[in-house]
């Protein structure tokens, strides 16, 4: 038998090969997929039946910032708490590093670029997967943009780009801990920032040092940017801000993620 | 051209406290169809040389050459030639032995249809044919070996490194491996192979280092080696320990390991009449007396100062 001569594969059909094998293992282990799936539509569940009277006009209080329909502010926090799966990218990883499965590409002609990435396209196609589907929940229960269809689109698309925030975080942090647990700290950071921001309420609402800690969250603007589309329309500067926010936290943290996977392939 | 060539190949890891040298000054070579077996007790510093050699870890000293080509600064080229099926290569277990072979084939360049068949033929090669579309969780340690194996010949290596291909398997599959290991090498490939029974380096090795303590300290074929300690093992067997431990100090040069002391000798049947004479004088009794050709475990007694089992058996 001949083999072709350069005895490699094109990038693409590298990448495609890394990503399909992944994509067998969620689909062989849907299971893992559970827990974000099912805290993200409990907080959505939970949220709008605690707060919709409250916080959406349906008591005599006067209180009201969702233009009567509560489901649409709560939803974008659900859905980023969806967009955490892209973490799945460093565990995924880091179970190849430990299984030895890394270290069998690495002793192949493979590009580096391509073990790396497979795991966030992947990572990127699970937050598509797992955001949408607690968007698909939300509008069955109620919830309903004003920007309509694309503004769903839109959602996605921010929920996207912060996951791939996520996933390029826990990818940095497996490969530079080389552990299950050190992928695993980026889904714990993530809790926090989640609460440290306005999540049942508008920012004006806030107080105290939450009022200040959530100016520096990039949650906050995430979240403002996703509410303005789903309940005020395209307004141009809480979407801008939302997008700098998870467009800069991606693009620091898959630097990051591509920095610490250079020097792991490098290293010794 | 030499298949591999290492030549005072070294490695130091630093940390901040301390630098440890892993690798001291390793050389040896290998030829086309010749299979190279490295012994050493776990920590002796194979497991480096042979990541350095497979590119994936760097030297700090020394030359390691696969087909003439530098391991530094060709490493996509050296990954073309060679095949790796070491401990630290792991399989995804959620796939099938098809799927792996598959992707794999499909990672090496092949096209769909080559892919498909390359598969299937490396199935059928390793006997794996009937399990291929099984998931790799339900496959035994002897089937996941065959499996490894199958995976490092996808692209067809000229150099072909096997990191303790049958560590833990039954007798009949050794001997599955030793068969398919004999037919690699019949057909030109060069094989670089570890591992930690004695018996499998006597029957694979056309040539064998030991390594201890990060040296070679012993190389040659496995005859070679035998002859080096010359004569024949004596090994007398005593009731108990007190016994063997009056004994050894009749009988110089011996070693003692629990009821049992052995010594090599130029002659055996000279030596043991002689001994006996001497037990008896001192009136120690012995249950039982050998003298055997030694073994490479002899061999590795004599250059390391212990058994290869017993250095395993405190790591």
């Amino acid at each position: 038998m001949t083999i072709d001569n350069s005895m490699k594969a094109k990038f693409s059909v590298q990448l495609w090969v890394l990503i399909k094998r992944l994509l067998f293992r969620v689909v062989r282990r849907p299971y893992t997929e559970l827990p974000t799936i099912i805290i993200s539509a409990f907080f959505l569940f939970v949220y709008v039946g605690q707060l919709d009277r409250v916080f959406g006009g349906g008591l005599s209080i006067p209180i009201d910032f969702s233009n009567g329909n509560f489901v649409n502010f709560i939803l974008p926090f659900s859905i980023v708490s969806a967009s955490i799966s892209g973490a799945s990218a460093g565990i995924s990883l880091v179970e190849d590093i430990e299984s030895g499965v890394f270290r069998r590409y690495q002793a192949m002609p493979i590009s580096r670029w391509a073990i790396i990435l497979a795991p966030m396209v992947v990572g990127a196609v699970r937050v598509l997967a797992q955001s949408g589907l607690i968007l698909v929940l939300g509008i069955l229960i109620g919830a309903s943009a004003v920007t309509g269809i694309l503004g769903y689109f839109a959602v996605l698309g921010i929920a996207f780009m912060w996951g791939m925030g996520f996933a390029g975080y826990s990818v940095a942090a497996g490969v530079r801990t080389g552990s299950a647990q050190g992928a695993q700290a980026a889904t714990f950071l993530f809790f926090p920032a989640l609460f440290i921001a306005p999540t049942f309420v508008p920012r004006e609402a806030l107080s105290g040092w939450l009022a200040t800690a959530a100016k520096f969250n990039p949650t906050t603007y995430v979240i403002e940017a996703m509410r303005a589309i789903m309940i005020d329309g395209w307004i141009a500067q809480p979407i801008i801000n939302g997008l700098t926010a998870a467009g800069l936290f991606a693009a620091i943290t898959l630097s990051f993620a591509v920095i610490s996977a250079k020097k792991a392939t490098e290293k010794n | 051209m030499l298949a591999v060539k290492a030549q005072n190949l070294s490695k130091t890891y630093k940390t901040k406290q301390e630098s440890i040298e892993a690798v001291k000054d390793v050389s040896f070579n290998v030829k086309q169809g010749e299979i190279f077996g490295i012994l050493g007790p776990n920590g002796a510093g194979k497991s480096s040389v042979i990541l350095m050699l497979t590119t994936l870890l760097k030297p700090t000293g020394g030359v390691a050459e696969i087909l003439g080509l530098s391991v530094i600064g060709n490493e996509s080229l050296v990954r073309e030639k060679i095949g790796v099926a070491l401990q630290e290569t792991g399989i995804d277990e959620n796939l099938t032995g098809k799927e792996l072979l598959h992707s794999t084939s499909r990672l090496w360049g092949l096209d769909k249809q080559h892919s498909e068949k390359r598969s299937n033929d490396l199935l059928r090669l390793v006997g794996l044919l009937k399990d291929s579309n099984r998931r790799v969780k339900t496959y035994s340690g002897g089937m996941k070996r065959r499996l490894d194996l199958a995976l490092s010949l996808v692209h067809e290596p000229k150099v072909l490194f096997l990191d303790e291909p049958t560590t833990g398997l039954d007798p009949g599959s050794r001997r599955v491996l030793w068969d398919e290991i004999t037919r690699l090498k019949n057909s030109g490939v060069a094989i670089i192979l570890t591992t930690q029974y004695l018996d499998e380096a006597d029957e694979l090795a056309d040539r064998i280092a030991i390594i201890h303590e990060g040296r070679v300290v012993k190389e040659g074929t496995p005859n070679e080696l035998k002859a080096s300690i010359g004569g024949d093992v004596v090994t007398f067997t005593f009731s108990n320990k007190d016994l063997a431990k009056k004994a050894i100090e009749l009988t110089p040069n011996a070693e003692m390991f629990e009821n049992e002391l052995r010594v090599t000798v130029p002659n055996g049947p000279q030596f043991i009449p002689e001994a006996f004479v001497r037990l008896r004088n001192a009136q120690i009794d012995v249950a039982a007396v050998s003298a055997s050709k030694p073994t490479l475990d002899d061999v590795f007694l004599s250059v390391t100062g212990s058994t290869l089992s017993e250095v395993d058996d405190k790591t």
